[in-house]
């Protein structure tokens, strides 16, 4: 019960102050009044009375104050008070405030910032209903890519899941309306999708079974940001009509803003239109299946029994489905799986920087506390206790955190989006990025966190003082305290060795990654995309060849060619099958990727023959087709010649294409190569009969070699397609530089942020070493004289002062090398071509720290030698 | 905050207010007057001891202060004991007697 009257008694101080000092006064007076009556009554004059009464009072404001402490003021007030004294040295000493606020502003900033980025993509549920019961179902491997006959067999099967959808994202569309041929963004998927998400449409319904099958009427979702540029939002777009790829679909619905799935889709389509396309039950179609576990069944569970319907398909396709089974993973680790350690590793790293700046900002304090230590013995003298000490440094540095962190906050809401639009487009619910509440709390917390850190140290000695001691001028500092320094300082040279290792190791794997030769000539290389509907095949080959002449004559233009895959980029992903050799078991055909080009395609690509020949102008649809392989492909033709080896794509009849040229292989995902380079085999537009041309053209890439900067050629370029055909959609205008670097960014990106932390972080320590010994030396200038005046040399004293820094360093170097050793392992992953304990990474890193603590160490040295003995040993 | 000595003070003060209290309500004014009474005039009170130690003692709920008058009609603030004070009141006597036994059994014995 006591300690409600305590709390109502504070809250009532502290809301009705005036009305509790109020409530004192007059109590006070009264027996002010009272003891002047009483004097009076002893036959004092009313002026002797008065004085006499008021004698006896003593302070009346000191009564009060303390009266008003009792009475619960005391707490809130304090606070307050604090509060004001805290500010008012902090203005004061505006460049320790300044230097201080800074720092943690950068290090709050940049955690702020990072963890918006985490909180976005890694720690915010997905916008679906129960979320962690949906899984996405591969074949063969986690994530892959499912045959749609078979998706079809299983996705009715109750006993599996509660339902499936097929998706098929990075689908694209010529959208003509009003103005210029946009092209669209889309994805195919099953009737029930967003059902199955648990999403409901903005306006309009889910697709239907009946919407979901070849030959229905074609229906289409829109995105609502496609909806608003194009629409203005009009929500009588229900219904009506829009042309996609020359055919009319009807729009059923527009999505919610917030909603999304897998790479961003301008529309979305009912996949079972075009179950044609997908009937290949062989096939690796790129499609995935999202699909929702039944209550209470585990995800293994469901893959087991998935796995039984698997069986029956094997015995029932042998030719295709030997072999094959299902996997599952939730939907979270599909979409941010592969981001998650890195974002995670680079939080780990802003996390060290922010430790940094906490021993900083703890080292300026404990400078600052030996200033300030009469200060602080005054307030012991007229009654301080030592808590009272320590709530007060405390609170000065909750408030320095608090600015830092108030400041942080601006600063991660400009890094957050700088970052997010550095970032690759690959990383899932980027866009979602930003400063909201979750991170705010994160903010608020790292602050006070951060305060606490770096502030108790110091305010614990601060307020450990002796009296008598430091009430004396020119104390020298107790032991302690620069025992603390010291720890200090050992730290911040170990954490900043632990990032300059991880980021020199990241460095080292770009340099490694750029070297890797992608086999083909990426300078003066200019690519765009064009995807032509048109089922009229000899229009549609006449259309290419006239615009290859045609851009071939552009001046500027060395060779001209077309293709249907982009190295980088990925491609079509067919098996194939070597004549005159045993028939390989169902499902065990080797696969490669297939690439259909214009002959001068590998002149325009620069890509290397090594042996026979490339296409030319005797291969026409009349002569025998041929094909060019890569050396993956001929280390299939290990003791034959391949030159003459005939391929086929399928076990049984189609084309049989007589192998040519052997070609330098090309990198196909991205330059980090894989374990087993996959084959690839080229085809020759030229030898496409007229009626396959249209299925093949849907997007081609049209590449022009140019002997100038290519960027310059692109609008020229573009004007001959639009000359051809002035509603053709040209897209991705790139040079193959700007490809191969979209193919490093994330790379770059991860390398490049973990270098600025690092930097920051010697940036820091670098202060934090040079202060420390600033410091150190102006401390012992008396002690230097003394030598000096012994007869001790300049070099003595250097070596004094650089000794005293250096054994620091190396204490520091050590706990950080061990460190480092122990913490470069979880970033193994994002190396490439280095080992995560690189031996030269690791020796020129610390030669580097040593050689920077040495400079820092140098100027305070050099500063000592200059001391005058006599000015010194008078000094103070 | 743990100086023996000043809790020991503190202690005694609480009970002599307390004690003075007894006697019935009263205003700080006439506490002091009550105490010096009680003590034939040995004790003082200073009024920059006095005032914190009713508001200490108020919080604590042995005392309870009011608004009223004074004998000449003066507006004044009137503490009286609670039941809890009574109680308290007894268990520091008792303390304070056995103290002052047992430091007189100390003294017999030299």
């Amino acid at each position: 019960m006591r300690w409600l009257n305590v709390l109502i008694a504070r809250l009532r101080a502290l809301l009705s102050r005036d009305k509790v000092l109020h409530d004192i006064d007059e109590e006070l007076r009264a027996h002010l009044e009272m003891e002047v009556e009483a004097n009076r009554e002893m036959g004092m004059t009313p002026e002797e009375a008065r004085l006499s009464a008021a004698k006896s009072f003593g302070n009346l404001g000191s009564i009060r104050d303390l009266a008003y402490e009792v009475r619960g003021g005391g707490f809130m007030e304090t606070v307050w008070q604090d509060l004001r004294y805290s500010a008012r040295m902090l203005f004061k000493h505006r460049g320790f405030t300044i230097i201080a606020v800074l720092t943690l502003a950068l290090g709050i900033g940049a955690n702020t910032a990072i963890f918006s980025i985490v909180n976005a993509v890694l720690l915010r549920p997905f916008p679906y209903q129960a979320p962690e019961q949906l899984v996405i179902v591969g074949e063969y491997v986690p994530g892959g890519s499912v045959s749609y006959p078979n998706f079809v067999d299983w996705r009715d099967d109750r006993n599996v899941f509660e339902s499936a959808s097929a998706v098929r994202s990075n689908e694209s569309y010529n959208f003509s309306g009003a103005g210029e041929p946009e092209r669209l963004q889309g994805r195919l998927v099953s009737a029930g999708f967003l059902t199955l998400l648990g999403v409901k449409p903005l306006v309009g319904r889910d697709f239907l079974p009946e919407d979901d099958r070849p030959g229905a009427a074609p229906a289409v979702m829109l995105s609502y940001g496609f909806w608003g540029r194009t629409f203005g939002n009009d929500p009588n777009i229900i219904g009506k009509t829009i042309t996609l790829n020359n055919q009319s679909y009807t729009v059923t619905a527009i999505t919610p803003q917030d909603f999304e799935f897998g790479l961003p889709a301008d529309v979305t389509i009912p996949i079972g239109l075009s179950a044609e396309r997908f009937k290949a039950r062989g096939a690796d179609p790129g499609i995935s299946v999202v699909a929702r576990l039944k209550p209470n069944v585990s995800q293994q569970q469901a893959e087991t029994e998935l796995n039984v319907v698997y069986k029956r398909l094997e015995q029932h396709y042998p030719a295709t489905n030997t072999g094959r089974r299902g996997v599952l993973m939730p939907l979270h680790e599909n979409f941010v799986g592969s981001v998650r350690q890195p974002l995670l590793i680079l939080f780990g790293a802003v996390g060290l920087v922010l430790l940094i700046a906490c021993a900083n900002v703890a080292n300026l304090l404990l400078v600052r506390a030996s200033t300030r230590k009469r200060e602080m013995s005054v307030r012991v003298a007229l009654g301080a206790n030592r808590w009272r000490i320590i709530r007060q440094l405390l609170t000065e540095s909750l408030l320095l955190a608090s600015i830092g962190g108030v400041l942080g906050v601006l600063l991660a809401q400009w890094g957050t989006s700088f970052i997010a639009s550095q970032l690759p487009d690959s990383i899932p619910r980027l866009a979602e990025a930003n400063v909201e509440l979750r991170v705010l709390m994160f903010t608020l917390g790292v602050s006070v966190v951060t305060g606490l850190l770096f502030g108790l140290a110091p305010a614990l000695q601060a307020s450990r003082l002796n009296l008598t001691e430091a009430l004396k001028e020119g104390d020298r500092g107790s032991v302690g305290r620069h025992k603390l320094r010291n720890v200090l300082v050992v730290s911040e040279v170990a954490l900043t060795l632990t990032l300059l290792v991880g980021a020199g190791l990241l460095i080292q794997s770009f340099r490694r990654v750029l070297q890797v030769d992608p086999g083909f000539e990426t300078q003066n290389l200019l690519t765009m995309q064009v995807s032509v509907n048109n089922p009229d095949g000899n229009q549609v080959a006449s259309f290419f060849k006239q615009l290859q002449e045609n851009v071939r004559s552009l001046p500027g233009v060395k060779s001209v060619a077309i293709s249907n895959g982009l190295p980088l980029r990925g491609a079509n992903h067919p098996v194939f099958f070597i004549q005159g050799r045993p028939l390989p078991e169902p499902g065990k055909a080797p696969g490669g990727i297939r690439y259909t080009v214009s002959p001068d395609y590998f002149q325009t690509m620069g890509i290397e023959l090594i042996k026979g020949r490339v296409f030319g102008s005797q291969d026409t649809p009349s002569t025998p087709p041929v094909v060019v392989i890569d050396e993956a492909l001929a280390q299939h033709f290990p003791n034959e010649d391949p030159i003459g080896q005939r391929l086929s794509q399928s076990a049984s009849g189609g084309p049989i294409y007589e192998i040519v040229g052997v070609v330098r292989h090309v990198e196909q995902y991205n330059l980090e190569g894989q374990a087993v380079r996959t084959p690839q085999f080229y085809l020759n537009f030229n030898q496409v009969p007229a009626e396959r041309w249209p299925g093949l053209v849907r997007r081609i890439n049209l590449l022009t070699r140019t002997d100038v900067e290519p960027t310059g050629l692109a609008a020229a370029v573009r004007g001959q397609i639009a000359a051809l055909n002035k509603d053709q959609a040209v897209f991705n205008v790139r040079t193959m530089e700007q490809i191969v670097s979209e193919s490093v960014a994330p790379r770059r990106f991860s390398m490049l942020l973990l270098a600025v932390f690092a930097v920051v972080a010697l940036a820091l320590a670098v202060i934090g070493i040079y202060g420390m010994l600033s410091y150190a030396v102006a401390q012992r200038t008396r002690e230097i004289g003394l030598r000096m005046t012994l007869g001790a040399q300049r070099t003595d004293v250097m070596r004094l002062v650089i000794g005293h820094g250096m054994k620091l360093a190396v204490a520091g170097v050590v706990a950080g090398l061990i460190a480092s050793f122990a913490l470069t392992r979880t970033m193994r992953s994002l190396l490439f071509g280095v080992s995560a304990t690189d031996p030269i990474t690791f020796a020129s890193i610390t030669l580097l720290l040593a050689v920077v603590a040495l400079l820092a160490c140098w100027l305070p040295a050099r500063r000592a030698t200059k001391v005058d003995p006599m000015v010194a040993l008078r000094y103070e | 905050m743990t100086n023996p000595k000043a809790d020991l003070l503190q202690g005694t003060l609480d009970m002599l207010i307390l004690k003075a209290l007894s006697l019935g309500p009263l205003h700080g004014y006439g506490i002091i007057q009550r105490i010096r009474r009680m003590s034939d005039e040995m004790l003082t009170v200073e009024q920059g001891a006095l005032y914190p130690a009713l508001y200490r003692i108020e919080l604590k709920g042995w005392i309870s202060g009011k608004w009223g008058q004074n004998e000449t009609g003066r507006k004044a603030k009137f503490y009286k004991l609670t039941l809890a004070g009574q109680k308290q009141l007894r268990l520091e006597e008792e303390s304070w007697d056995r103290l002052v036994l047992v430091v007189a059994k100390m003294r017999e014995a030299t």
